[in-house]
């Protein structure tokens, strides 16, 4: 008379806490998660290929439509990836500029990873304050290259313009006023009962599993393995900066965000660096007109905040445009963990483990 | 009291009735009102500014009052005012969409249920325990009689409130089942689950000052408590813990945060109306805000001293003849009314959300032997002292 049987339920790609166009595919047994597949390709725009259509100077602008949330790390990897194909070499106070953006950047990425986990969780208020301190920082974008979003920072071979007249002032001006920002955020979760409730021992993620699963950024760090390309292969003035890989060895939601969150506060004193180390100088180096490849291939690696962001070329002889390209996005081979995280818990932790990951989809659909 | 004929009573119970209707449909639009600003400026945001009203009425003269003083009147906490006019306006117009699966007739039904019985508790609740004020003896047929703060004396009115609070959670069930729909249904599990939980620690919190008291009649009862006739003083700790749990099975009996998962927005969409529209959305909007009322009002008079300005038979030690701190007031009751719908508030935007099963822990796990305890104590401070 009654059956018994496993409801399965789409989880997107138009819901609320999906982060985009994600849709998970849930098989629940009562609130029980028994078996989750994530579906992805709903924002597909066929990046790569376009990029392999167009010469290296217009490609930049395609990355910015990739992580959309940190599209300043995006345009870094593009442009370190294709000065290391040409053998460029970029002025140190170029070097340092894009640091500081870059860190500033991660900054941003994580205010919002901070924002939509909180508000995922319930806690609305950390939302806004979140993003209260993000809008200071896209200001900073706009004053710098006049988007706050798709910023195309960048240019091959430095900058296209040197820092806008007072950005330095701005800057510092967010960096007095950020380490409480912190601070408040910290005092609504860290030891908020219900936020640990929420987040201990959810979605435990070891290390085996994560290097097994390629997952890389906060995710693999909070399992204890203290890999970051800024230490592992440093790029732009990573180098000469000074500064901790903060780790934690649980493992789980919590792990993450306190990771997350000492990571924000690394940013900000490499930030600081940058500002009272900036080099003076040119801030463009001296390249062609049109850039002609030779037969070659690289790959470039950098610390993304969701992860290993890597960017892979291949030219080919005399061409202007790569003949093939290819981007290892962080949050494409981080989703793959979802599974692993989630089945056997309840429906809660899917969301929490999806916020967690810190996806974004134009990312993985690209 | 003089005795009224039929008519009389008749009369009288329809307009005391129409008196607390109107105060429901005024306190409900105010209270999201409230709602959105007082998360606003918690949030550093200022909520609704929009629906200024422009140049006309309250807030359109106190625009026009700040723009004459050199300042800008955003922050006038009395703009976006009109908003709940619009909100209400919205609701009504909207057009009302019955998914073609569903159960028609359960799925009307389920609304209706929830705002009937949350309205239905007001009949036992008092605001005041006396005639507010007396008809002058020129109105036709009411005239000379008083006009009571109550609509219904019932002497075992705690106990039909708990019967009929209970019953509102047959409409969110039905309503969720009805819907033909997944996630409502996922709300609708959770809801049921949930209310029934916390049903019976709360119904225990309450038999604390019930046995204190020794009274079933709610303004009997509260004045008892907060004067303290025959209390042992040492009835404080067993009320204050049986306010404290009160207080957290009201935040579930009324699906707020951090008890919000029915309708856990960020992770069943909106839970048991998702597939509600229009007035029949705002029936279960109106169902959870009064609710909310009920709860503010019970915890005001069995825990905060009711009519009397001072809880837990503190207000023997006002004696009467001191003018209105003394004396039972109105005011006092809405003031402390108002002051828990500000925890509702004040809480959503603190907390997160708990888990499923965190919550069923907590429930049962914590605050049933909690006020099993706390009972079997406030029976032996009643019994032995």
């Amino acid at each position: 008379m009654f059956k018994n049987e496993e409801m399965e339920i789409n989880l997107g790609p138009q819901h609320p806490s999906t982060h985009g166009v994600l849709r998970v595919k849930l098989h629940l047994d009562g609130e029980t998660v028994t078996k989750c597949t994530p579906i992805i390709g709903y924002l597909h725009r066929g990046v790569e290929k376009i990029c392999e259509n167009q010469t290296y100077f217009q490609g930049q602008v395609w990355t910015d439509r990739m992580d959309y949330v940190a599209s300043i790390s995006n345009n870094l990897g593009w442009a370190e990836g294709v000065e290391k194909l040409f053998g460029i070499e970029v002025p140190r106070r170029a070097k340092y500029i894009r640091t500081m953006l870059t860190e500033q950047n991660r900054l941003a990425s994580h205010l919002l990873w901070l924002a939509t986990h909180a508000l995922d969780i319930g806690a609305m208020t950390v939302f806004l304050y979140a993003f209260r301190e993000r809008e200071y920082l896209l200001d900073l974008f706009e004053a710098f290259c006049g988007a706050r979003l798709t910023t195309t920072a960048f240019r091959i071979g430095g900058l296209r313009e040197d820092l806008p007249p007072g950005f330095i002032k701005s800057a510092q001006a967010f960096q007095d006023r950020f380490l409480p920002c912190i601070d408040e955020y910290e005092e609504l979760l860290t030891e908020n009962r219900i936020w640990k409730k929420r987040t201990v021992g959810v979605a435990k993620l070891n290390a085996e599993d994560c290097i097994a699963l390629g997952v890389t950024g906060p995710v693999l760090r909070a399992a204890g393995v203290p890999y970051d390309i800024r230490k592992a292969f440093p790029n732009a003035a990573y180098a000469e900066m000074d500064f901790e890989i903060p780790t934690r060895p649980e493992a789980d939601t919590y792990a993450r965000y306190l990771v997350r969150l000492a990571e924000m506060r690394q940013s900000h004193r490499i930030i600081q660096q940058c500002i009272e180390g900036l080099p003076e100088g040119p801030v463009m180096a001296k390249i062609p007109k049109i850039l002609r490849s030779e037969v070659n291939e690289v790959y470039h690696p950098i610390e993304a905040p969701k992860g290993e962001l890597g960017y892979y070329f291949v030219g080919e002889k005399g061409g202007t445009m790569p003949y093939r390209m290819h981007v290892r996005a962080p949050s494409f081979v981080n989703l793959q963990a979802l599974s692993k995280m989630t089945e056997g818990r309840l429906l809660a932790d899917v969301i929490a483990a999806i916020g967690t990951l810190d996806v974004v989809l134009g990312e993985i659909d690209r | 009291m003089p005795t009224m004929n039929l008519t009389q009573t008749m009369v009288m119970g329809l307009i005391q009735v129409v008196a607390v209707l109107i105060l429901i449909f005024v306190m409900v639009p105010l209270l999201t009102f409230a709602e959105r600003k007082v998360i606003g400026y918690i949030q550093v945001r200022l909520g609704a500014t929009r629906t200024a009203g422009g140049h006309v009425g309250i807030t359109g003269a106190l625009n026009r009052g700040m723009w004459a003083m050199g300042k800008v009147p955003m922050l006038s906490i009395l703009r976006g005012l009109p908003v709940f006019v619009a909100d209400i306006l919205k609701l009504i117009l909207k057009e009302d969409i019955i998914p073609a699966k569903a159960e028609r007739s359960v799925f009307t039904l389920a609304p209706i249920i929830s705002v009937l019985a949350a309205f239905g508790v007001f009949s036992a609740i008092a605001f005041y325990p006396g005639a507010l004020f007396t008809f002058p003896a020129r109105f036709p047929i009411v005239g000379g009689l008083p006009f009571m703060g109550f609509i219904s004396d019932v002497n075992v009115g705690v106990l039909y409130i708990l019967a009929l609070s209970s019953v509102g959670v047959y409409g969110i069930v039905l309503g969720a089942w009805a819907s033909n729909s997944k996630y409502p249904l996922l709300g609708g599990l959770r809801s049921a689950a949930q209310i029934i939980s916390y049903e019976v620690p709360l119904t225990l919190s309450l038999l604390t000052p019930v046995l204190l008291a020794g009274s079933l009649n709610f303004k009997d009862l509260s004045v008892r408590l907060s004067t303290g006739a025959d209390m042992h003083w040492l009835a404080i700790f067993p009320l204050f813990v049986g306010f404290f749990v009160y207080t957290t099975c009201g935040f579930a009996e009324t699906n707020r945060t951090p008890f919000d998962l029915p309708e856990a927005e960020t992770e069943l969409v909106a839970g048991f109306h998702t597939e509600y529209s229009g007035m029949k959305f705002g029936f279960f909007y109106l169902a959870e805000y009064t609710n909310m009322i009920v709860v503010s009002c019970f915890a005001s008079a069995f825990f905060l001293g009711g009519y009397y300005l001072l809880p837990f038979g503190l207000q023997r030690f006002i004696p009467a003849s001191v003018p209105f701190l003394g004396q039972p007031s109105i005011l006092f009751f809405f003031l402390k009314v108002f002051t828990i719908l500000f925890a509702f508030l004040w809480v959503r935007a603190t907390v997160p959300r708990y888990r499923y099963d965190q919550l069923m822990d907590v429930g049962w796990k914590y605050l049933l032997p909690l006020t099993l305890v706390n009972l079997f104590a406030a029976a032996l401070i009643r019994f032995a002292f």
